[in-house]
């Protein structure tokens, strides 16, 4: 893993299209600005956490519960 | 031996030959023993969130309640996902197919799109919810599947299945 120190208004590229500058400090948080192609998908990682579990819920399953299920 | 060209409208340079009509099984955990073809399977080329490495996918109904679809991994007996339409929980559902999604699952018309949405069953008929935050898009044509994110607060990842009147 590369860990680097950046200030404010600096930035770092990721190839040669994705470009991510910080913006603004402000007490434990950071604000970044990305600039990336359309095609590269940017999440925040708790969310991406998030439908990981889901999908790992939805999986363990009795399904005697939607045989009794009827609209 | 029968053998079709497939792919024959895509934009490969070359078809791909398969055995046509090649009945293939697998017993899964829940839902018995199933029988598809290699048109039947949906590949998911980035895998699904939680499951990066399976990649091949068939879907077909609940026996006892076909408004339920499942999602079975073919590298997996033990992986498959009850879906739904997200139109049976919220009828104005709607999101923005992006061009590159559009483009990466070879869309070319929309009724070749389905979308199908997880859901996670519990005891509790009341605590059984749907992902509306992360709908599956399907090419049902081209079998070709991701199921994306949406950075909206529009939709909920527990979603209940049954609204409370």
């Amino acid at each position: 893993m590369l860990v680097i120190t950046r200030k404010k208004g600096e930035g770092l590229m990721i190839g040669q299209d994705i470009e991510i500058t910080v913006v603004k400090l402000d007490d434990g948080s950071v604000k970044l600005a990305i600039n990336a192609p359309k095609s590269v998908t940017i999440l925040r990682k708790e969310l991406y956490q998030e439908v990981q579990a889901e999908n790992k819920n939805a999986v363990e399953y009795n399904i005697d519960i939607i045989k009794g299920l009827k609209k | 031996m029968e053998v079709e060209v497939l792919n024959g409208m895509s934009t490969l340079r070359y078809p791909v030959f398969r055995l046509k009509g090649e009945k293939m099984k697998i017993t899964t955990r829940f839902h018995g023993t199933k029988e598809y073809e290699e048109k039947d399977i949906i590949t998911f080329s980035k895998g699904i969130p939680g499951f990066e490495n399976l990649k091949k996918f068939i879907l077909f109904p609940v026996e006892e309640n076909e408004v339920f679809n499942v999602l079975q991994s073919i590298e997996d007996v033990d992986m498959g996902l009850i879906v739904i339409s997200p139109f049976e929980i919220v009828k104005d559902y709607e999101f923005k197919l992006e061009d590159n999604l559009i483009e990466r699952l070879n869309i070319r018309e929309p009724q070749q799109v389905l979308v199908v949405n997880t859901v996670t069953l519990n005891s509790k008929v009341e605590n059984i919810t749907v992902n509306l935050k992360a709908p599956i898009v399907i090419n049902i044509k081209e079998g070709s599947g991701e199921q994306l994110i949406l950075d909206t607060a529009k939709y909920s990842i527990k979603h209940p299945l049954i609204q409370e009147e």
